[in-house]
């Protein structure tokens, strides 16, 4: 498979000697999902950030395309990489959100027909049709970030890269950002995001990246959650799903495979009720107060943790 | 809560200026400003105060919205007539003690006035009757340079970000316990506050900045305008930069 973007040993160090990024190797290929985790302070950003060129670093290679960052030309690299920022106060300068979402295509050298279309499917896509003429500082906080999105959507770039796409949004802004990001994977964008959103990483990506200055880990989204210990030191968690079914699980609900998601649990249930003749069975047993414990203490109570790990 | 500087507040009313095509509409009514400011006769001046209230009440503008920002001009103006009656020469019309008030400098005073306070007026059609960004691409479309429209618009995008930054900075003191007083403490804490808001400007400038190459900016911004001249926009410039001619027609005679 085409490789979509390609790190090699990137390292990073900003103007004040933080040293940022440290021997970072990544690939991402054509129509895939990656999520980037990683605490505060990880990086994240600063990595993302090298994806079009606006970082660059002596030490290492990106490759976006097989095409380099030196020898192509920086911005047909641009016109394929796009990058919806952390603070959408920073993605939008235009006086009227017309204008914002249509900056890029205006800077592609659309036709002004074309730019008019291209925005109203931008603006429909992020759910804002009839937001064209509004100012940027009259909108919500959750408004504002999918105006955000839609700025670089009406670009309509191959690879898209998200940096914390539902901080800050309502539960149903956020559900509704996830089906966007969703959509666009199965419309075949290649798609990057950093998130400290446990919960919704199961459901945009496959795969995933631990970066804590340098990658910690990489595998399947199922993979990593199931590496407890890594978890903890990057101050991260399991997705609430998984803790329910832990806790299912010590009142003797067999599954030996967690579902990470709302869908996957659904799948899941179902299998065991149909395997099952047609019911789940659930009960106290001699160890489920114990087993209760363990996960409460595990999850709810991490800085116990060490105490437990024997059972 | 800090007030945001609003100007095109009331944009979405409709009245025949903001039915009016924003390029004749800036042109005309800065001509009739410029006219207006550079009278020298005095009845002259009140004449163009006169039809900037007339232009004031076609735009249906509200007068207290209007108030608040003449409040500022006022503001202003004041040292001008508290000075210029005492200080020019000319025929002496009261006398206290040393001091002697005369014509000529009541005339010049009033004269200053009466222009500033015209003009300050003719802003609010020009500008308040249309959203700002229709001002800033109605600038553009008028082949204003570039780079004074970028400069425009991205003063205005942001001071609304940049005071709702200084007001959370501000309300992050106060709920901390900082109080303004008479002390030294006062001063050098917000000396400090400001000098953040400048990092933070800078930092913000650069994300965005970031941003614009991002989506491609090369140094030049174009927007979209979909302007359309009709005849009545041309009739409506008629009688406004008449009136600006008109003006100094009558000064030559008068
Ligand atoms: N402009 C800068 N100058 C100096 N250091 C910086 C700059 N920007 C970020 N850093 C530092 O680089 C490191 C990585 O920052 P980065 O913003 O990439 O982290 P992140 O993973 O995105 O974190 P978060 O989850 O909080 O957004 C941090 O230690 C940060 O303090
Ligand atoms: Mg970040």
């Amino acid at each position: 498979m085409k490789k979509a973007v390609c790190i090699k040993n990137l390292s990073f160090r900003y103007q004040d000697m933080t040293l940022a990024l440290e021997d970072v190797s990544l690939d991402v290929f054509e129509g895939e999902s990656v999520v980037l985790l990683g605490p505060n302070g990880a990086g994240k950003s600063t990595l993302l950030l090298h994806l079009n060129g606006i970082l660059r670093s002596e030490k290492g290679s990106i490759e976006i395309f097989e095409e380099g960052m030196d020898d192509g030309d920086i911005r047909s690299i641009r016109k394929k990489v796009g990058i919806v920022f952390q603070d959408p106060d920073d993605q939008m300068f235009m006086p009227t959100v017309f204008d914002d979402v249509a900056f890029g295509p205006i800077n592609l050298g659309l036709s002004e027909e074309d730019v008019g279309k291209r925005v109203a499917s931008a603006l429909s896509m992020v759910g804002l049709t009839g937001y064209g003429n509004k100012c940027p500082h009259n909108l919500s906080f959750g408004e504002k970030k999918r105006v955000a999105l839609a700025t670089i959507l009406s670009m309509e770039p191959e690879i898209l890269v998200f940096d914390e796409p539902t901080s800050n949004m309502d539960p149903k802004s956020r559900t509704e950002l996830i089906r966007t990001i969703k959509e666009l994977n199965s419309e075949g964008k290649t798609i990057i995001t950093a998130t400290h959103d446990v919960n919704a990483v199961p459901e945009i990506a496959k795969r995933a990246y631990v970066l804590n200055k340098t990658i910690l880990a990489y595998g399947t989204v199922k993979e990593i959650f199931e590496n407890a210990d890594l978890l903890r030191e990057v101050n991260l968690e399991v997705p609430e799903v998984v803790k329910l079914f832990e806790i299912l699980r010590c009142f003797g609900y067999n599954c030996e495979e967690l579902p990470l998601s709302v869908e996957e649990s659904i799948e899941h249930l179902t299998r065991t009720i149909e395997g099952k003749d047609g019911h789940v069975h659930l009960h106290i047993h001699e160890h489920t107060h114990e087993q209760l414990n363990s996960v409460i203490d595990r999850h709810f109570h991490p800085h116990k943790h060490h105490n437990f790990d024997k059972i | 809560m800090i007030q945001y500087p609003e100007i095109d507040r009331y944009s979405a009313l409709s009245s025949p200026i903001h039915d009016w095509d924003p390029r004749v509409k800036l042109v005309s009514i800065l001509i009739l400003i410029f006219s207006i400011v550079l009278l020298y006769d005095l009845k002259l001046a009140f004449i163009g105060l006169i039809v900037a209230v007339i232009m004031l009440f076609i735009s249906k503008i509200p007068l207290r919205f209007v108030g608040v920002y003449l409040k500022w001009v006022s503001f202003f103006i004041l040292p001008f007539f508290l000075i210029m009656p005492f200080t020019v020469q000319g025929t002496e019309l009261y006398r206290f003690h040393v001091l002697s008030v005369t014509y000529e400098g009541v005339t010049y005073a009033l004269l200053i006035c009466v222009r500033a306070f015209s003009a300050a007026l003719l802003i609010f059609p020009m500008i308040g009757t249309m959203k700002f960004g229709t001002t800033i691409k109605a600038l553009e479309s008028l082949k204003v340079p570039n780079k004074l429209v970028q400069m425009v618009m991205f003063t205005y995008r942001y001071i609304f970000v940049l005071t709702s930054e200084l007001q959370s900075m501000l309300r992050s003191m106060n709920s901390r316990g900082f109080a303004m007083r008479l002390s030294m403490q006062t001063p050098r804490t917000l000396g400090k506050a400001i000098g953040m808001l400048f990092v933070r400007s800078y930092e913000r400038s650069e994300r965005v900045y970031n941003a614009m190459v991002s989506r491609g900016y090369v140094g030049n911004i174009r927007t979209s305008h979909p302007f359309k001249l009709r005849d009545k926009d041309w009739l409506k410039a008629f009688p406004v930069i008449g009136i600006a001619i008109g003006l100094h027609c009558f000064a030559g005679i008068v």
